[in-house]
């Protein structure tokens, strides 16, 4: 660890880099003047080898255009205006200006115009020029992007400028990362082995992957002690990472036991509780995430604005709508059938093929686009696990409708006369509970609470016709797992499921985890023929 | 004593039965192997191998009705037994092609050349001998279902939760052969097979050959499954349907009942699948998809359950209108297949057999019917 | 009595039922020429499939406006297989047999050409096939109007191993486990490393069908990328597996820049069902794009709007897959002067008709055609740009020369050859021989 003598002994050495260095860049600014023009116009080539060249040339030009064309250029927004081949950039507001002076460039007809092509290699280039061009930015986050860009680009000859940036900088976090780019490109540079086995430890404490492929990257041509060191830090970081993969895949699990929740959850009150095998339950489902398409398809063409909060004003309809045609089936169909199981599932087999049909009829075969909200989208790190927004809020939201589910089943007079019908259908008749309603509600709202699961599973998966296929095998291996007409039974079946498929998953592949899963589904139910949380009763069938 | 048993058990209605399937089984491939094309009377080929894919289909519901209709098993998964039938037949048709594969490979069939595998499997040797795959064509899903069965009727796994594991053991044999490492070619499945027993299967003479003898095993599956309904045992079994518990206390053992019933439907599926797959010409994963098995479940319903002739004209039925929707409303024929299957179960709670009865009361094994379709007390089929 | 009557009835409704199915045979087809559409509009297919269909309603109503072919109406037979494959073989066994077409446009799957392929040479009718496939495959009854792995996954890999695609040296090779990936992995597996990459720098993986948590493979692919070496993801992934796959993608932050993804099952089509901002730069590898500049492009896409009556819909490669095979079967025709399937066989090959990216694409006498191959990256507007393209058009090859089993076969179905499988070296027709 440094001494506060070292760090200051650095701070004058950094100040007088930058004076150095100031001077440096004042000369070569003005012999680059001249260059930069022609720099410019190597973007307009053809050739893919140039207009590399030409976007290094920019970049080294130190021209303080040179920014917002490289800029302009990743953005999509740098075209090449014929004739005469001006390079022009497309200002935010819709005008043209000329690459070379900011001056605006008049109007131009569309067909003159034609954009100058990037591929993933030369933005990628583009990306490391502007981060060693921004690191000096006003902006705090730009400054962070720029260090993580040279972070992760390793380029030695970024030290100086970093250096620099870090004398200047006040921002911890900043700070962090610069520090992190600064050793990286020690590491790759032609510094001293104290330098260097400082910054190996630098780089130890960041302890995820990245610093594994950069020291990796580092020990493949270094030698004796610096080697060793690499190394030593390597097998340290990948120790504390296999104990943080185990919380990872518990994670992976809880986020794919969530979903399976999300579509059993209405599984279990329509087969658990009534006992109807609604064969059509994934098709509920499927409405409620074709119902958040069509709110989002509404919001964006009429109130762009609000499009962050279609998942709120899908969830509401996503539940009227499938509950009403879940209330629909029951009156409709399912009431003619109490007491002749089996007939139901025919029935509403039937019903699924009507209902995935009018869909495809309505929506069309293909894939529909259902956009992510943006609070909803990228990932965070805690400590070294990876977490994506969508799978935490869709666990949070999984729990969030057990708990409101359980809370209805136990505490409402409509959860009262539910379970009273439940128990003792002709004693519920006689208290006064009209039990042809409880049943048609109860009906809705299994089929509503699938409504808003396929709110959530839109988020992850396509959105198709054949959505609900996919998920009706596992809500009922779930319930039936968990134990009929528990709603514990299917939190806890859900929640093993899941996560025992994620951690037989980096051992036998996805599809023999999913095959182990559904052969221990079949003993358990040799071990436990009433599942995991059986009602207690003294029937012998029950 | 055979034809004493036979003579008992089965009465004019089964021997009118039998008699029009041995009219069917003469008549059809005579026309179609007769008749020049042409002449109003010509039987085309792919109406020859349609109906034998009909017959398949309805052997296979007889043997669901076997379990569903006279013991109150409901297994969703029958399809699973059908489709080993049906590999154990592909697995000798693809011997059968010898070194006539695309690769010319005298020995590997081509996807196994393909993936780049240098021997046979141990499971695939035997397989070039028609008398071994004929064994393994029952003895397969005979075994699955002996093993299956012995555990979950050991442990009283009835009702729906037996319907749903046998949903998982066909989705988890599905989800299995369609790995390709299981050597029995992934997602394509066997296909491309050129003969049986030595004669061509595009020949003519060999589909109407297959026909026959599929409309030969219906008949013989009809025969054994009357045999079992109306013998002692067939008594036990519908006693077990309607009141379970009371056949154990009584003294049975329920479970043997059950499980030797189940272990001969689905050798009956077996040989169903068999004969469907040289006249499909294809055996693929998607045969095990739960969504088939459904399916015949749902044709019994709608013939009528517990009666075998009801699932027979169940099969065919739903089949023929699968076939003619496709065709004629291609873009709407769900509606109409799914509108079938609610009208059915609404206001024919006994399926077209029943339907027939009511108008015609002395029509036999309705009385059956009857009884099934009643909301049983102790919920035996719940 | 009873039993008579009983009997009798049946066997009437049973020569009936057989007449049904037979009558429609005797209909002359004389009126008009038939054209088979064998599409899955319903079932897991359907989101491909159905599109399909529509393109070839559209053109053949084209091609009606422009007074038919042989002074004949073209008539589409639409069936729907409903993605089951043995219900492939029964409805094309009925489309030649019942509705007698000439040709029959369709499949999608390997494994339901796989079921139709024995009736098509049973029957001797010609199929026209617009999917990109694993190859190994030849008959003389089938025309592969989409890519062949050398037309398609080899030329994608050498874009990437070039400094211009950002000379990638560490592979994932992801598939969903069905046949085209796994052979195209094969294939791609034997080329790399004929290319000098070590066994330890390729990651293979397979998925089931339409897999949808892919939380443990982008993480793990993530690690494998962070070994240093620039990666690159080669995807066989299947249709619907893709969305999830790319959603995951987008939000564990695995940028373009860092590890591409180029994928051959992924097109405008999949594009559309889903948001495309975290995607961009993602590539893919076909033969034709909707974005190509070219007139003749820009005239379909304008009828295919027109026609599907949707100013959103796209245009995709298996679409002008069927444009070239359906010209293709129409210039035959005219040439043969007769629908007879030999004739129109013996016609096709050699004939040349413009494909949509303002080239030519000529039938070889393998049954393949030639194609240009594109890389394009996915652009927020869910289209594609074009950054690299072959010079020509590329050869379809039947047979990989990658494959130990194959590298010697080749196909030829000019007389007197006439072989699909023929063996270079022991100069036999029939696979490797003994």
């Amino acid at each position: 660890m440094c001494t506060v003598a070292q760090l200051t002994d650095i701070m004058k050495l950094a100040r007088s880099l930058v004076l150095v260095l100031l001077c440096l860049l004042a000369g070569l600014t003005a012999s680059a003047a001249s260059d930069f023009p022609q720099a410019l116009s190597g973007l307009a080539e053809k050739s893919f080898k140039k207009r590399l060249g030409a976007i290094n040339a920019v970049a080294v030009s130190g021209h303080e255009r040179a920014q917002t064309v490289l800029e302009a250029l990743a953005q999509r927004r740098l075209f090449v205006a014929n004739p005469g081949k001006r390079l022009v950039i497309k200002t935010e507001a819709g005008g043209y200006q000329m690459a070379v002076t900011g001056e605006p460039a008049g109007e131009i007809a569309k067909p003159a115009l034609k954009r100058v092509k990037t591929n993933n290699r030369l933005r990628k280039v583009i990306r490391n020029a502007l981060g060693t061009l921004t690191l000096r930015s006003p902006d705090p986050a730009r400054r962070l992007a720029a260090a993580q860009t040279i972070f992760a680009s390793r380029d030695a000859s970024a030290l100086p400028i970093l250096e620099v940036a870090l004398a200047a900088e006040t921002d911890i976090q900043v700070r962090t990362v610069m520090e992190r780019a600064r050793a990286a490109s020690t590491l790759m540079g032609s510094a001293g082995e104290a330098d260097k086995l400082e910054a190996i430890s630098t780089i130890r404490q960041m302890g995820n992957q990245d610093a594994i492929a950069l020291l990796s990257a580092f020990g493949d041509r270094a030698k004796g002690a610096e080697k060793a060191a690499a190394s030593q830090a390597i097998a340290e970081i990948e120790r504390t990472l296999a104990l943080w993969s185990g919380a990872q895949n518990v994670i992976y699990g809880l986020s794919l036991g969530s979903v399976l929740l999300l579509a059993a959850i209405g599984l279990a009150i329509t087969f658990g509780v009534m006992g109807v095998i609604n064969m059509a339950h994934g098709e509920m489902v499927m409405l409620g995430a074709y119902v958040t398409f069509a709110v989002q398809e509404v919001l964006r063409t009429s109130f762009p604005g609000l499009f962050d909060w279609s998942l709120l004003f899908a969830i509401p309809l996503a539940f009227l709508v499938s509950g009403c045609v879940g209330v629909a089936l029951e009156r409709g169909v399912i009431r003619f059938l109490y007491g002749r199981p089996l007939e139901t599932l025919l029935a509403t087999w039937g019903v699924s093929l009507i209902l995935q049909q009018a869909v495809r009829t309505i929506f069309g075969p293909n894939n529909r686009e259902v956009g992510n909200p943006s609070w909803m989208s990228g990932s965070f790190e805690l400590g070294q696990l990876a977490l994506t927004w969508n799978r935490l809020y869709i666990i949070l939201f999984a729990l969030l409708i057990f708990a409101g589910l359980y809370a209805a089943m136990r505490w409402t007079s409509f959860g009262l006369q539910m379970r009273s019908v439940v128990q003792n259908r002709q004693m519920a008749g006689a208290m006064g509970i009209r039990t042809k309603w409880i049943d048609a509600l109860t009906f809705g709202l299994g089929s509503g609470i699938a409504g808003i699961a396929g709110v959530a599973i839109s988020q992850i998966d396509n959105v198709s016709p054949n959505l609900g296929q996919s998920y009706i095998i596992d809500s009922f291996m779930v319930v039936v797992f968990g134990g009929v007409g528990n709603l514990w039974g299917t939190l806890v079946g859900a929640m093993t499921l899941g996560v025992a498929n994620k951690f037989l998953e980096p051992y036998a592949g996805a599809v023999l985890a999913k095959i182990f899963v559904l052969v221990f589904i079949i003993l358990f139910i040799q071990k436990r023929p009433r599942g995991l949380f059986a009602l207690k009763g003294r029937g012998i069938e029950a | 004593m055979i034809v004493r048993l036979l003579s008992r058990s089965l009465d004019h209605w089964s021997y009118g039965f039998l008699a029009v399937l041995v009219l069917v089984s003469i008549i059809l491939p005579a026309l179609h192997l007769l008749v020049p094309p042409g002449s109003y009377f010509h039987v085309s080929g792919y109406a020859i191998g349609l109906m034998g894919k009909y017959l398949c289909f309805a052997l296979l519901a007889l043997s669901v009705d076997l379990i569903w209709g006279f013991c109150g098993i409901l297994s969703l998964g029958h399809g699973a037994f059908f489709a080993l039938g049906g590999y154990a037949m592909g697995m000798y048709l693809m011997r059968q092609i010898g070194s006539r594969g695309v690769y010319g490979h005298p020995e590997l069939p081509d996807f196994m050349v393909f993936l780049n595998w240098q021997e046979l499997p141990w499971f695939w040797l035997g397989f070039d001998s028609f008398a071994y795959a004929a064994v393994m064509i029952v003895a397969v899903p005979g075994a699955l279902a002996f093993v299956f069965g012995w555990f979950a009727f050991r442990s009283r796994v009835t009702g729906v939760y037996l319907s749903i594991i046998t949903q998982a053991l066909t989705y988890a044999l599905m989800l299995a052969f369609f790995r390709n490492d299981m050597g029995f070619g992934g997602n394509n499945g066997l296909t491309d097979f050129k003969d049986i027993l030595g004669f061509s299967l595009q020949a003519p003479g060999t589909r109407a050959a297959l026909f026959s003898a599929s409309a030969l095993a219906l008949g013989l599956g009809f025969v054994v499954c009357r045999l079992i309904t109306r013998s002692r045992a067939g008594k036990v079994l519908e006693a077990i349907r309607d009141a379970e518990s009371r056949v154990r206390f009584l003294g049975y053992r329920v479970e043997r009942y059950k499980l030797a019933v189940f272990v001969i439907s689905a050798c009956l599926a077996g040989i169903a699948g068999a004969l469907y797959v040289p006249q499909v010409g294809i055996i693929n994963p998607g045969e095990f998809s739960p969504a088939n098995s459904i399916e015949i479940v749902i044709a019994v319903a709608v013939g009528g359950r517990g009666t075998l002739f009801g699932p027979i004209v169940g099969a065919v039925l739903v089949n023929f209108a699968k076939t003619w929707f496709t065709g004629a409303l291609p873009e709407l024929w769900l509606f109409a297949l799914g509108g079938l299957f609610i009208a059915v179960t609404l206001f024919l709670p006994r399926g077209i057999v029943g339907l027939v009865q009511s108008y015609w009361p002395r029509l036999p094994a309705a009385g059956v019917a009857n009884r099934a379709a009643k909301p049983s007390t102790e919920g035996s089929t719940r | 009595m009873p039993k008579s009557r009983f009997l009798s009835t049946s066997l009437k409704s049973t020569i009936a039922a057989a007449a049904l199915l037979s009558s429609s045979a005797l209909v002359s087809a004389e009126e008009t020429i038939k054209v088979g559409i064998l599409h899955s509009l319903s079932g897991t297919m359907a989101i491909s499939e159905t599109t399909l269909k529509d393109v070839m309603l559209m053109l053949i109503e084209k091609q009606n406006e422009k007074g038919g072919l042989l002074g004949k109406k073209l008539e589409p037979v639409v069936v729907d297989p409903a993605s089951n494959w043995p219900l492939f073989a029964e409805k094309a066994r009925g489309l030649i047999e019942k509705d007698k077409v000439s040709a029959v446009f369709g499949c999608w799957t390997s494994v339901s050409r796989k079921s139709v392929l024995p009736v098509f040479e049973e029957l001797n009718s010609l199929l026209f096939y617009p999917v990109q496939y694993e190859g190994e495959e030849s008959s003389k009854n089938v025309f592969y109007t989409g890519a062949a792995p050398n037309q398609q996954a080899i030329p994608a890999v050498d874009y990437l191993m070039s400094e211009e695609g950002g000379s990638v040296k560490r592979w994932v090779l992801a598939g969903t486990d069905y046949v085209y990936p796994r052979t195209t992995n094969k294939i791609l597996e034997a080329y790399l490393k004929s290319k000098g990459v070590a066994s330890e720098d390729i990651m293979i993986n397979y998925t089931p069908f339409g897999h949808s948590d892919w939380q443990t493979i982008v993480s793990d692919i993530k690690k494998f990328g962070a070994a240093g070496k620039k990666t690159a993801v080669v995807s066989t992934i299947n249709g619907d597996a893709n969305v999830p796959f790319y959603k995951e993608l987008g939000n564990q932050g695995v940028s373009a820049e860092d590890i591409p993804v180029v994928a051959f099952s992924v097109g405008e089509e999949e594009l559309a069902g889903l948001s495309t901002a975290p995607l961009v730069g993602h590539l893919a590898a076909w033969n034709y794009f909707q974005s190509v500049e070219a007139p003749v492009n820009a005239k379909f896409v304008q009828d295919w709007k027109a026609f599907i009556k949707d100013e959103k819909r796209v245009t995709n490669d298996p679409m002008e897959a069927h444009f070239i095979g359906f010209n293709m079967w129409v210039e035959a025709v005219k040439k043969a002067g007769t629908t007879d399937p030999d004739a129109v066989g013996e016609a096709i090959i050699g004939v040349t008709v413009p494909n949509l990216s303002g080239g030519y694409s000529a039938m070889m006498p393998n049954h393949h055609i030639t194609k240009p191959v594109l890389i394009g990256e996915i652009q927020e507007d869910g289209q594609f740009e074009t950054v690299w393209q072959t010079s020509g058009q590329v050869v379809g090859d039947a047979w990989s020369d990658y494959l130990p089993g194959s590298k010697d076969l080749i196909s030829d179905w000019r007389k007197p050859l006439s072989c699909g499988n023929f063996n270079v070296k022991t100069g036999k027709c029939g696979g490797q021989g003994n």
